[in-house]
């Protein structure tokens, strides 16, 4: 008696479907507001498009992802993608809502696409357990949309250049709007990506905060701070006792470890502070993270999704940031595209440097510079190869270009390639000497 | 991060400890905001929260994730289908004709077995009639989307006493909501500010000054002299200067400059990072250390009489008395920001700043005995340092009532001039909880969304732009012009007048409980004032009433 009778359906069918199931969804539906687009087709056209035919697709399914899957289903979205590589952890159960103690060591994209079809039914979700990267061109042209809530810059970067990429000017279904959300404990920003047309997610690397790295050398002579014991113990003690066993941040056993290496140098330099948790949160880059932030921007994202999907309104024009520490502050804005964005701007990137500068320098600079920030980035001009980082053979052939300078191997205002593994682009340079 | 100052030497370093407990590691990502005291309070915490409709549970799941202690739904209404439709925490194989209130606590109980959660099937118009004693024995009481005379009564019988738990106001229809916090007084003594306390470069403590003095700058080995900390080389660079300008630190543009200058002139190499860190923190020395505004505000609102009711107000006047002796600044804090020093130059001056802040730790406590003791307060010595610690970064929030806004036209008028979307959206709001609780049947509006089961008479509940403006109109008085603001936020809520989207749920389910979280462990600063949202455009803002 208790159960919805979805046998009970009216006008245009939709699996698992009852009446007034979209009581509320249905009041922005079947009519305009004020600011409403007049392309938007009031009632069921826009209603079918929602749940018979738009297809979207979820990256992460963490602490924004269980978060965006449950808004998306209870929205009306029907066919579902998640795809995340991670399994479920004891630490994600104050935030991921669809996992349960029992749940520990699980996949998540799996788990959290069964809860939400059993929570929401008529909804398909169908999850990958995997990366991002596993999948190609053809898996990512099938969806309508793509929300991403992920931890990890490089993964976001990465899909960004990918559906950038995608776009092809004669044809308008390989455009594919990107949300994007990210937290971090009261603060977090949403922001839509229209490739190519708006600001792109390599636009705005500046924005992010810079990553805090000590100098090798307070690490290995004078440490101030817990963190710098911390550091010594695992980037210095760990590679020089262990040899080449890698370290795994997930077990307590080796941030044990660091942790009795880093108080044994805390002491003896009588620094205080070094625990157990702040060893954890400094191997780990730990952010803090609740579930109420992550409900807030998983929901802006959401609604996003909605308004492009169903044009009831306006879509965010495209970055919407909030800081709930001191009261409820929040700005909306407009995130200018960068001509010279490697990703989508098709300029050249202006770079200065001095004469002096080796090619190990330069490198350097690309992997710290904030608008860049390229990991084992590779070198090359028109017509020849200056540093490649890999495979094995080709490093070695180059290896000795890392102490010539730049200047004898590129005119003035002549043009580097920069390429690295771990990203679907290219970055043009050019260089001028000062 | 900062150390923890109450962990001593000896016990940091030689109490090894080893992977945390379950409990500790579940809540690791919240405790790295809110540590054990946050946590303890919102253990202790008992919410009770107002219909269990989709914005409700969406509020309520992000207070039983972190444990909260105990919540209580208040919810006499079957389930309907609707119902099923939007709220993630109702089952859709099980809860149709149930009552909402168990449902939605079953499910959410699901979430957290160290939360306890209870359903109150009675009807709030019967609860209210018992009177206050029902509401007190809660931390937090949430209402969402309450019949306006029902929300008038509980806002005013949770007003009469200080001792009443804070109310917080939701309310929302389709794209656009609103949420309001109730209280008397909101103290908050760990800020979590941004804002780093006075390093008192200007205002150098005797050892501090003695040690800076001290350095011979000319003859020092090399390795030494890049390592000496910004602290120092500031100190004794502003004792420099003023030896030579009549004992005045620099005060016109020029005097900075040629302070900077001098600084500069003082690294010997470009590869001196701690004189370069002088250079950048130079206005340092230059800007006077005195009371920040968000303390002196403290003072200026301090009552005329204390009372042992309020120990924060005793440990303000205690700091006020503090800041009136030299040097007319805050207890120094013992945190110290790294910088480029060898290990042993820069442990010693951490050394130094905990040792006079220990000392001046010492004067502040005795401050607070006799002021406890003329005024009869008792307060704990644990209480009493960390207001110290904290003392840079105090708020203190004088609350209003629910519904003070709406009382004066005046006053409408013009933030309807000063902030037109956020004021506009407000008064859609209200016009129309006004409109349905005159339209709607009684029974059905008394809790959460107040439509009927049936479709079909949708129509009848739908007031039309006309209805809302003119109730906007009336709130504003005759002769206000109604711009586009008060237009697109009335054509919102009349195209969704029972709408409780799951996005804006969600949404607003994230907000309304930071802010929960933030009263409850009265850490973070909470608003103060109607938090107004607006989803067809993406903004939030803050009206203060």
């Amino acid at each position: 008696m208790a159960a919805v009778d979805v046998q009970r359906v009216n006008g245009t069918s939709h699996v698992g479907d009852w009446p007034d199931r979209y009581y509320h969804v249905d009041q922005v539906l079947d009519r305009p507001g004020p600011r409403t687009d007049p392309s938007f087709m009031a009632g069921d056209g826009v209603k079918d498009f929602l749940r018979n035919q738009c297809k979207i697709l979820v990256i992460g399914a963490g602490g924004l992802g269980c978060e965006i899957l449950a808004d998306l289903a209870l929205s009306g979205f029907k066919d579902i993608h998640v795809i995340d590589m991670d399994t479920i952890d004891i630490s994600n159960l104050n935030r991921q809502f669809l996992f349960r103690p029992k749940d520990v060591g699980k996949p998540k994209a799996t788990v959290a696409a069964e809860y939400v079809m059993k929570r929401v039914p008529g909804t398909k979700v169908t999850p990958y357990y995997g990366k991002i990267q596993d999948k190609d061109d053809d898996y990512y042209m099938q969806f309508n949309l793509v929300i991403c809530g992920l931890d990890s810059v490089e993964a976001r970067r990465w899909i960004n250049a990918t559906l950038v990429n995608l776009v092809d000017p004669e044809n308008p279904e390989s455009l594919k709007p990107l949300i994007d959300g990210g937290t971090e404990g009261f603060k977090g920003q949403a922001r839509v990506i229209l490739p190519t047309v708006t600001s792109c997610y390599e636009c705005s690397l500046d924005m992010l905060n810079k990553p805090t790295a000590f100098p090798i050398c307070t690490i290995a002579n004078t440490p101030r701070l817990p963190e710098h014991c911390i550091e010594w113990a695992s980037v210095l003690e760990w590679p020089r006792v262990q040899g080449d066993k890698k370290m795994d941040t997930d077990d307590p056993e080796h941030i044990q470890w660091l942790y009795n290496i880093a108080s044994a140098r805390a002491k003896e330099f009588k620094i205080e502070g070094v625990t157990w948790q702040l060893t954890q949160g400094v191997v780990k880059n730990i952010i803090p993270a609740i579930a109420s932030t992550n409900a807030i921007i998983a929901a802006s994202c959401c609604n996003e999704a909605f308004k492009i999907a169903t044009s009831s309104a306006a879509y965010l024009n495209n970055y919407f940031m909030l800081i709930g520490t001191d009261g409820v502050y929040s700005y909306t804005f407009e995130h200018e595209k960068r001509s010279d964005c490697p990703v989508c701007g098709g300029e050249s990137l202006e770079v200065s440097v001095p004469r002096s500068w080796t090619v190990e320098r330069l490198i350097e600079m690309l992997v710290e510079k904030q608008d860049i920030q390229i990991k084992k980035p590779s070198l090359s001009t028109a017509t020849a190869q200056i540093y490649f980082q890999a495979p094995k053979q080709l490093e070695e052939v180059t290896r000795p270009n890392l102490e010539k300078l730049v200047s004898d191997l590129v005119p003035d205002g002549g043009d580097i390639t920069v390429t690295a593994s771990s990203l679907p682009f290219s970055l043009s340079l050019r260089i001028t000497y000062v | 991060m900062s150390f923890s100052e109450s962990q001593d030497l000896e016990t940091a370093t030689t109490a090894i400890q080893s992977q945390p407990d379950n409990k500790t590691r579940r809540y690791d990502r919240q405790l790295r905001l809110w540590a054990a005291s946050g946590q303890s309070a919102l253990e202790r915490a008992r919410v009770l929260v107002i219909s269990a409709s989709a914005l409700s549970t969406s509020l309520l799941k992000n207070l039983v994730l972190p444990g909260v202690g105990h919540f209580t739904i208040l919810d006499h209404h079957a389930t309907r289908p609707s119902d099923i439709g939007n709220n993630f925490f109702l089952d859709p194989d099980a809860s149709l004709g149930r009552n909402r209130a168990e449902e939605a606590v079953r499910l959410l109980g699901e979430l957290n077995d160290g939360v306890e959660g209870h359903a109150d099937t009675r009807d709030i118009a019967d609860v209210l009639a018992l009177g206050a004693e029902y509401f007190s024995g809660f931390t937090l009481v949430i209402a969402v989307n309450l019949d306006p005379s029902l929300v008038e009564q509980l806002s005013t019988l949770l007003w009469q006493d200080a001792a009443c738990p804070p109310l917080i106001v939701v309310r929302s229809a389709g794209f656009i909501a609103e949420f309001f916090v109730q209280f008397h007084e909101h103290d908050v003594i760990e800020s979590h500010s941004e804002t780093a306390p006075s390093l008192r470069i200007d205002k150098p403590f005797p050892e501090l000054l003695d040690h800076a003095l001290q350095l011979d700058l000319e003859h020092m080995d090399p390795t030494d002299h890049g390592h000496i900390p910004y602290v120092v080389i500031l100190v004794r660079a502003l004792e420099d200067w003023k030896r030579e300008h009549g004992g005045s630190p620099p005060t016109t543009t020029a005097d900075k400059r040629a302070f900077k200058d001098a600084v500069s002139a003082l690294q010997r190499h470009q590869d001196e990072e701690n004189f370069s860190e002088a250079v950048a923190n130079a206005y340092r020395a230059y800007t006077t250390t005195g009371v920040p505004s968000n303390v002196q505000a403290l003072f200026d609102a301090l009552p005329d009489q204390l009372s042992p009711a309020r120990p924060f107000a005793t440990l303000v006047a205690a700091l006020q008395e503090f800041t009136k002796q030299p040097p007319y600044a805050l207890p120094l804090s013992a945190t110290l920001p790294d910088m480029k020093s060898d290990t042993e130059s820069y442990v010693a001056l951490q050394k130094m700043y905990g040792r006079r802040a220990e000392k001046e730790r010492g004067v502040f406590r005795e401050l607070v005995n006799k002021l406890s003791a003329e005024t009869g307060s008792v307060i704990a010595r644990d209480v009493v340092d960390l207001f110290c610690k904290n003392a840079h970064g105090l708020f203190g929030l004088q609350g209003k009532r629910w519904g003070d806004l709406d009382t004066s036209r005046e006053r409408l008028v013009e933030l309807l001039a000063a902030s037109p979307r956020e004021t506009a959206t407000h008064l859609a709001l209200s016009a129309l909880s006004t409109w349905l609780a005159r339209h709607s049947v009684a029974h059905a509006q008394s809790n959460g969304s107040a439509h009927p089961n049936s479709q079909t008479s949708n129509t009848e509940l739908r007031p039309t732009e006309e209805d809302l403006l003119a109730l906007v109109q009336g709130a504003l008085g005759d002769g206000v012009e109604l711009g586009k603001e008060v237009q697109d936020a009335v054509g919102e809520a009349a195209r969704a007048p029972t709408a409780d989207l799951p996005n804006v749920a969600a949404f607003m389910g994230g907000l309304v409980a930071q802010e929960a979280i933030k009263m409850i462990t009265k850490q973070y600063v909470p608003i103060n004032g109607h938090c107004v949202i607006d989803l067809v455009d993406t903004w939030t803002g803050v009206i203060n009433a």
